[in-house]
């Protein structure tokens, strides 16, 4: 993906070309050549979520995201998943807080079909009665499968009590309260605002002819805009003290901390990003070291900083050993992020995260799927040049940066959500 | 139902046994270019896995101890020097092979290939890294227990495999890990060395220097040891139900199915055909998706593959479907009848020809990065079949045409076989 000057050299190394094109209906074109396999992904970002569901009717989005593929004028319930699979091709969508996203994968000589089913769906949705009611308990049945797994019913918990009210702290998929509001009517409004050309962005990218572009003009340029920004995202209040939360669920301690974090393009996310590879990635890291490998309190731990549009979170994450207890885990963990505010790390470590984390994002973007995905991503919520600047504020980062980023972040006791999942035979 | 390596139906003229490929070459090397990202990747298998483990776990944790030391260097020093390079060094133990899988920067070609000779041919099996990595692989078993969909699975590979070592995690069990002894472990991969080697690279790299340098690096490997005897074949089961207790939010996790056959068994294009057919495919195509999800609305969860698992020893045909429990029943009766309809209905040419379209328009997709390339030329020469040539597989599909899919559907499709295991949140269970 690393077309400009980064100073990191490894990214030189990575294949393709990218452009930008902006059509006259404000739709955002992004071409991405890159010929290392007869490939094609389409990837068509909207600029819609969670963030913008209107309250009592969480889930709308993804609600919305499921009908995309249950009818319209000219592709019938099913048919746009029988025609992929016809041509061999693959394609899934998913949504979050901040957009949603539709890819297709296929072969270099068909990718046009993806383009004719996007317009077609952008110009309108079916919308059936019977089929919203029939997607209505699938998605039921989706928020079950999600609150049985110990860990995602945490991640809910901990994500709701850290943003409070805020959107970014409710589930994607709705309550089951929330989907009985929403109906065809609700879902059809969503769409009319949001999926329009001029919200959306659509990356080619692969093994392109000459005329991409020319193609993308064909089957989308004739889509009306629709003129409306989005509503900015307003401020959470996060907690000023340590909140602590307990589930009881399996038999296995699973403790999750979720603490205030800045946007994705804030810059102090890099340094973040940093510290959270510095804490928990690789067996080098110094959750791991501490609560896994040397202290062995535990299975796993890891440290995740979000990159959102509006504010995020920093997460840990471990899972306790039998014979290790949460109060060993919880007071290791907090001396850890204690230790990390208070001393600025040694060149060595600083210099190794940096490389764990250039290396983990040259293969996190490998394919064309992952290179498409991610130009949609920083087009989407940031700009093209948000990945690069990322990086090379990463790059730049030294230890004492990285000790003023974990004095402002690193402090549970500012803020934050601790959470445990604890056995329900305890 | 299990005539050895050909199971069931009837059907003879199964590939070579596996035992008798060990001998062909003690070390296979498979050396690809790959242009793309600056990277390189680095698989050396051994024929060993849970499948041949005299002890549960056994497998999985000598593979997991590769890493952890070497009479060069300790375990942080590794995980050190790899990481301050940003290599991603991984050792592991499955149910057919354990060994090493090293991604690293192009640069780091040389080092990694040393590396992956140390870790082999040097690793050493210390008490304490054996006794922690024991007892980490214990409480993973009890993680997993708490996923509903995996403890349901559990109890249905118990159904479908016992006593064979596919009925039971990877794992082990708790008590056989933490008994686990260095020498144990050490005396597990000594073995495999003495059996057969597998070392595929690729990535940005010379192919001819790579390979001469592989065999050079490897060129000690111990004498060749006695194979392991072959687990006996599945025997299969009975139709029969089971009920697991599950801690899952108003939901019932159905497993459904039966035993077919090996990944080498003549029918397993039809298979993998048939799988597509009935739900392994894009999206919510396939029969079962189709019904279960898009027109009943009863899962969000549903699908189905004839060759689950299916390896040196028999796959499996299973219909997964989370629903209500309420709803259960009629779930279960709605994938017995697609079943059906598909043994006594026949298929569509339509249907086959979007099937054998879809798994060839796949291809491409399995072949895009030096990972991917590294991991299928090793299973390539895993099962001794030309799985990196996809010309010889779009002749597999290509010869099969839909008397032969469906004469394959009558052979390996027994919807009156069906083990079924249903996880049901405790109380209704």
């Amino acid at each position: 993906m690393r077309r400009g000057t980064a100073e990191v050299d490894v990214l030189r190394g990575l294949p393709g070309r990218i452009g930008v094109e902006r059509l006259g209906n404000g739709l955002t074109v992004c071409l991405l050549e890159n010929r290392q396999a007869p490939l094609v992904t389409t990837a068509l970002w909207y600029r819609a979520g969670t963030r913008d569901e209107a309250r009592g009717q969480g889930g709308t989005a993804h609600f919305l995201e499921h009908m995309m593929f249950k009818g319209s004028p000219h592709y019938g319930p099913g048919e746009i998943d029988r025609r992929t699979q016809a041509l061999g091709g693959a394609n899934n969508a998913f949504t979050s807080h901040d957009a949603t996203a539709y890819y297709f994968n296929f072969a270099a000589d068909r990718w046009g079909e993806a383009l004719a089913i996007e317009a077609d769906r952008m110009a309108g949705l079916l919308l059936d009665a019977e089929e919203v009611a029939s997607e209505r308990q699938v998605i039921l049945e989706e928020i079950a499968m999600y609150d049985s797994e110990p860990w995602d019913a945490l991640e809910m918990a901990v994500q709701r009590r850290l943003f409070g009210g805020h959107v970014y702290g409710w589930p994607v998929l709705g309550t089951a309260a929330e989907l009985e509001a929403i109906g065809a009517a609700e879902l059809a409004a969503f769409h009319g605002r949001y999926y329009r050309p001029d919200n959306a962005v659509l990356v080619v990218g692969g093994d392109l002819g000459p005329d991409a572009l020319a193609a993308v003009e064909r089957a989308l340029g004739g889509q009306p805009a629709a003129g409306r920004g989005r509503t900015p995202v307003a401020e959470p209040t996060y907690p000023t003290e340590l909140v602590r939360l307990e589930r009881r669920k399996g038999e296995v301690p699973r403790l999750l901390l979720a603490l205030p974090a800045p946007p994705g393009g804030h810059p102090d996310h890099a340094p973040l990003h940093l510290l959270a590879t510095l804490l928990g990635s690789g067996r080098t890291s110094r959750l791991h070291r501490a609560l896994v490998d040397e202290g062995q309190l535990c299975v796993w731990a890891s440290a995740d900083v979000s990159e959102s549009q509006g504010p995020g979170q920093l997460t840990l994450a471990a899972e306790v050993v039998p014979g290790a207890t949460p109060a060993q885990v919880e007071a290791e963990l907090l001396r850890q992020l204690a230790l990390l505010a208070a001393e600025p790390p040694a060149e060595g470590e600083v210099a190794r995260a940096k490389q764990l984390a250039l290396a983990d994002w040259v293969f996190g973007h490998e394919r064309v799927h992952q290179q498409a995905l991610a130009a949609g991503f920083a087009l989407a919520l940031f700009d093209l040049d948000h990945l690069e600047r990322e990086l090379e504020r990463l790059a730049a980062v030294g230890a004492e940066r990285l000790l003023e980023t974990a004095d402002r972040y690193l402090r549970p006791e500012r803020g934050g959500v601790l959470g445990w999942s604890l056995p329900r035979s305890a | 139902m299990s005539d050895g390596l050909a199971v069931d139906g009837g059907v003879a003229e199964a590939e070579r046994p596996a035992a008798a490929l060990l001998a062909s070459e003690r070390l296979g090397v498979r050396v690809r270019r790959v242009e793309g990202a600056p990277v390189v990747a680095l698989r050396v298998w051994l024929r060993s896995g849970a499948r041949v483990e005299s002890i549960p776990g056994q497998a999985l944790v000598a593979g997991r101890m590769l890493a952890e030391g070497t009479r060069r260097r300790s375990w942080k020093r590794i995980a050190d020097e790899a990481e301050a390079r940003g290599m991603i060094l991984a050792s592991f133990g499955g149910f057919e092979v354990h060994g090493l899988a090293i991604d690293a920067l192009a640069q780091d070609l040389e080092l990694a290939l040393g590396w992956a000779a140390e870790l082999l041919l040097e690793s050493v099996f210390p008490e304490d890294r054996t006794a922690w990595l024991a007892r980490q692989a214990a409480a993973e078993l009890g993680s997993l227990a708490d996923q509903p969909e995996i403890k349901t699975a559990w109890g249905f590979l118990e159904q479908l495999y016992a006593p064979h070592p596919r009925s039971r995690p990877v794992q082990g069990d708790p008590a056989s890990l933490l008994a686990l002894t260095p020498d144990d472990l050490a005396g597990f991969h000594r073995r495999a060395l003495g059996s057969r080697v597998l070392v595929t690279a690729a990535g940005r790299l010379d192919e001819d220097a790579v390979e001469r340098r592989v065999r050079e690096l490897f060129a000690a490997l111990p004498p060749p040891a006695p194979p392991w005897p072959e687990p006996a074949a599945p025997a299969g089961t009975e139709p029969r139900r089971r009920l697991v207790a599950v801690e899952a939010e108003e939901q019932a996790h159905l497993y459904l199915g039966h035993l077919t056959v090996p990944r080498r068994h003549p029918d397993h294009a039809a298979l993998e055909l048939l799988a597509v057919i009935l739900g392994s495919g894009t999206g919510l195509t396939g029969r079962i998706p189709t019904r279960i999800r898009e027109r009943e609305g009863l899962a969000y969860s549903a699908h189905a593959q004839t060759l689950a698992g299916a390896g040196l020893d028999a796959g499996r045909l299973v219909a997964y479907v989370a629903t209500a429990p309420a709803n259960a029943d009629r779930a279960e009766q709605g994938v017995v009848e697609e079943l059906r309809r598909l043994v006594e209905g026949g298929i569509k040419e339509a249907e086959l020809d979007d099937a054998r379209a879809y798994l060839l328009g796949r291809e491409p997709f399995r072949r895009e990065t030096a990972r991917q390339w590294a991991d299928l030329l090793a299973e390539a020469e895993h099962y001794e079949l030309p799985l990196e040539d996809a010309r010889w597989r779009a002749a597999r599909l290509a010869e099969l045409d839909r008397t032969a899919v469906e004469e394959a559907a009558r052979r390996h499709v027994r919807p009156d076989d069906l083990a079924v295991t249903i996880g049901l949140p405790e109380g209704d269970s």
